[in-house]
């Protein structure tokens, strides 16, 4: 009967073992896997590196700028630093700008049919969702109309019309000036992205064409920086 | 004595070695199992020290408790109330107790033996 005994207790003792491993197992478990493949590990490898080779880039713009201040007379250090704010100024959007690029056209599309159609107008979601598109397909430069677009450009809806810079933009059709480095690939991205489909949707046509010159107005308004502050980070190794 | 430590060991390298994991929406419910599991077991080790142990109980008690547990827990979680910490609160007072009786029992025993 002794006997027994232990046997069952060694028995509920091994189920409750294998219970508390298991509960263990599952609790230690990592909720995400890698499981990526050799392929996809490779591509984030070159993507990593692309990034690492444009910030090594960027650094040695940047001392080379830093010479320039050192080694030189006063005269040519004001002129460096002349340099500098219009290299600034372009890149911020408040110069004009000349390059090849691509011309945008929005167009209503009209359709014969029994019952009569709106006039259709661009919303705001979809020159968001146009620009968004746009600079991911590796756009430099853009202006909607005479608007220039920069980083804090607004593009609202205010009382029935959509605002590009505090302005309200103009009726259908309208242009979209955009600068590329390579505007033949750009204008085959815009030839089958999916802005296409979401502006057909509105009875709107886009309308691409590779321009050789084009000339980007300068953004007009002030650039308010009250809401940006200086990023501190404090230097280590050497200086 | 051993063999129940034996089989402890073997049951959770068992479980370790198989890599069976169970999905998370259910670990609450292995959780308790797991507490009542333990319940069951330390009140097996007091009945059976105290010299009261039945195995028709022990092994019923160990079944019941589970499923109960489980069915609070699944209870619980279809009324939104966490009902299975009234499980951990009971499961986990008796295990203190358990424990407790079974030090003295065990510290009795030692008593005895050496004024033998």
């Amino acid at each position: 009967m002794k006997g027994r005994q232990i046997i069952i207790i060694s028995l509920v003792c091994a189920v409750v073992g294998l219970m508390a491993a298991i509960q263990f197992q599952s609790v230690n478990e990592p909720t995400q896997r890698d499981t990526r493949d050799l392929f996809e590990v490779r591509t984030q490898i070159q993507v990593e590196q692309k990034k690492q080779q444009q910030l090594y880039q960027q650094i040695a713009e940047s001392e080379k700028i830093i010479e320039q201040y050192q080694e030189k007379t006063q005269e040519e250090q004001i002129a460096t630093l002349k340099n500098s704010i219009e290299e600034l100024k372009r890149k911020a959007g408040l110069t004009e700008i000349t390059g090849s690029g691509v011309l945008i056209t929005i167009k209503p599309i009209f359709f014969d049919g029994e019952a009569g159609q709106l006039y259709p107008t661009i919303t705001p979601e979809l020159l968001h969702r146009l620009v968004n598109e746009l600079n991911s397909y590796g756009a430099t430069d853009i202006a909607i109309e005479n608007e220039r677009i920069i980083n804090t450009t607004p593009i609202r809806y205010v009382n029935g019309e959509t605002y590009v810079n505090n302005h309200a933009l103009r009726k259908v059709p309208v242009q979209i000036k955009v600068l590329s480095q390579n505007p033949s690939r750009l204008l085959d991205y815009i030839q089958v992205s999916k802005s296409k489909d979401y502006f057909a949707i509105e009875n709107l046509d886009l309308i691409a064409n590779i321009k050789q010159k084009l000339v980007l107005p300068k953004y007009e308004g002030m650039i308010n920086v009250e809401m940006l502050e200086v990023n501190e980070i404090e230097m280590s190794g050497e200086q | 004595m051993w063999l129940p430590v034996l089989f402890l060991l073997i049951g959770l390298s068992l479980g370790l070695l198989t890599d069976i994991t169970i999905p998370e929406q259910f670990s609450d419910y292995l959780s308790i199992a797991v507490l009542a599991a333990f319940d069951t077991l330390f009140g097996g080790i007091r009945a059976h020290l105290e010299k009261k142990f039945d195995e028709r109980i022990f092994l019923s008690g160990f079944f019941f408790n589970i499923s109960l547990a489980a069915c609070l827990a699944f209870i619980g979680v279809q009324l939104g109330i966490d009902l299975y910490l009234a499980a951990v609160f009971a499961f986990g007072v008796r295990l203190f107790q358990n424990i407790a009786i079974i030090r003295r029992l065990v510290l009795d025993q030692q008593k005895n033996s050496k004024q033998k």
